[in-house]
């Protein structure tokens, strides 16, 4: 056994109580909350998704948050398993090496109907930079009455624009009060890109690029 | 003399003529009227106007400093309750030593919500297991807004607010979650580097 064995078990023996107590610790806030019939079932689903290397928090969290909107048992357990498969697919679109807030991020917008597709082009517009921001914009675009297409083409050529987060959270800001004020969702948001890519691109943008954000819109 | 002059003569003389005891009546009469008197100022120089005297410039003056310590007080409550305009309402980022007093992995971030009429506001959210009853909000000394300092690890957090203990809302100005996953959507709150988004 080499030393980098030793080594690696030595980190093993000394991180696994940690986790352990983890785990404790996430069983007895279920079993706190839900009901003896319902803990187990969700917390089979935690284990599972643990097993598989997935965050389980965002899992816990959103069985405690049916518990505090006295959601029945079948509901509750019904948004656990899709939050984990959530989950799952954000991990094989957004690659292995995704944080466990994006991975959050990106089962919320897998949820709302994005498809994986538009979570691997955005990962490939910013292959090294986190994808919280574009997420969370992608999501309120969508939750907000974009439709998904829409949504997703306007976040993803913001990004391939090279827009920063600041940027992308005001066109986000920009795009919501347009919505508030009357305007059509969608339409609201291609002004919020045009907006942007008037700022960021050096070049003014196209009115063209407005209508169909997506397509040649790589910095 | 005519008999009616001397019935009115009788009568004046009558009106004229002294008392028995009317020097003591009179001491009762005036120790009475000072008594009532200081009943009518209820006793305290304070409520009496007429026993508080003070000079035009003395009263100009206080005036001034009165005014000017309600001044400071504003200003200073203002300076304490103010939320910064670069940030978003919903979560206002308290920067140095409260944030660093926590620790590195969680930053302090002040929530504040409007809630006309409301008697109580609470915070949920995954950071306190969605418990409608952790996080109070503290109703602000003027208006309807609700404040909740609250420190949060980095990352992703899902909240809302919970109105007299049923009413659950979203925060209207911060991101909303996509899934209306209990029919009812949450917003979210972004902890990193740079601050609450």
């Amino acid at each position: 056994m080499s030393r980098l064995h030793v080594l690696g078990c030595a980190c093993l023996l000394l991180v696994a109580p940690a986790i352990a107590r983890g785990t404790e610790a996430e069983e007895a806030r279920l079993h706190a909350r839900l009901s003896p019939e319902l803990a187990p079932q969700v917390i089979e689903v935690v284990r599972t998704a643990e097993s598989q290397g997935l965050p389980t928090g965002p899992i816990v969290a959103r069985a405690l948050e049916g518990a505090s909107r006295q959601a029945n048992a079948a509901a509750i357990l019904e948004a656990v398993r899709r939050e984990a498969s959530g989950l799952a697919a954000a991990r094989r679109a957004l690659g292995p090496n995704a944080s466990a807030t994006e991975l959050d991020a990106g089962a919320g917008a897998l949820m709302a109907g994005v498809s994986e597709d538009s979570l691997a082009n955005l990962k490939k517009a910013r292959p090294n930079g986190s994808l919280v921001i574009p997420l969370i914009v992608l999501s309120d675009f969508v939750a907000r009455g974009v439709p998904v297409n829409d949504a997703s083409n306007t976040v993803l050529a913001a990004t391939r624009a090279g827009a920063a987060d600041p940027a992308l959270l005001r066109m986000r800001e920009r795009t919501n009060e347009r919505i508030l004020r009357g305007e059509l969702p969608a339409g609201a948001s291609r002004e919020g890109l045009r907006e942007l890519l008037s700022k960021t691109v050096q070049a003014p943008a196209k009115p063209s690029g407005a209508a169909n954000p997506a397509e040649g819109r790589r910095p | 003399m005519h008999d009616d002059d001397r019935w009115d003569d009788a009568i004046r003389e009558a009106y004229q003529r002294p008392m028995a005891g009317e020097e003591y009546a009179r001491e009762r009469a005036i120790a009475r009227l000072g008594r009532e008197r200081a009943r009518d100022g209820h006793g305290g120089w304070w409520l009496n106007p007429d026993a508080l005297r003070i000079r035009p410039l003395l009263a100009v003056a206080s005036l001034i400093a009165v005014l000017a310590i309600g001044a400071w007080g504003g200003a200073w409550w203002m300076a304490s309750h103010r939320v910064p305009e670069h940030l978003p309402r919903h979560a206002e980022l308290t920067d140095g030593p409260t944030a660093a007093a926590v620790n590195d992995d969680s930053l302090t971030v002040t929530f504040m919500f409007r809630a006309p009429g409301a008697s109580r506001v609470c915070l949920v959210g995954d950071f306190n297991d969605w418990d409608p009853n952790a996080t109070p909000l503290r109703r602000a000394a003027l208006g309807d807004a609700w404040t909740a300092r609250v420190p949060l690890r980095r990352g992703l957090h899902a909240y809302a607010f919970v109105i007299d203990g049923s009413d659950w809302a979203t925060d209207p100005l911060a991101p909303l979650a996509p899934a209306a996953t209990f029919g009812r959507r949450n917003s979210v709150v972004v902890v990193g580097e740079g601050g609450a988004l």
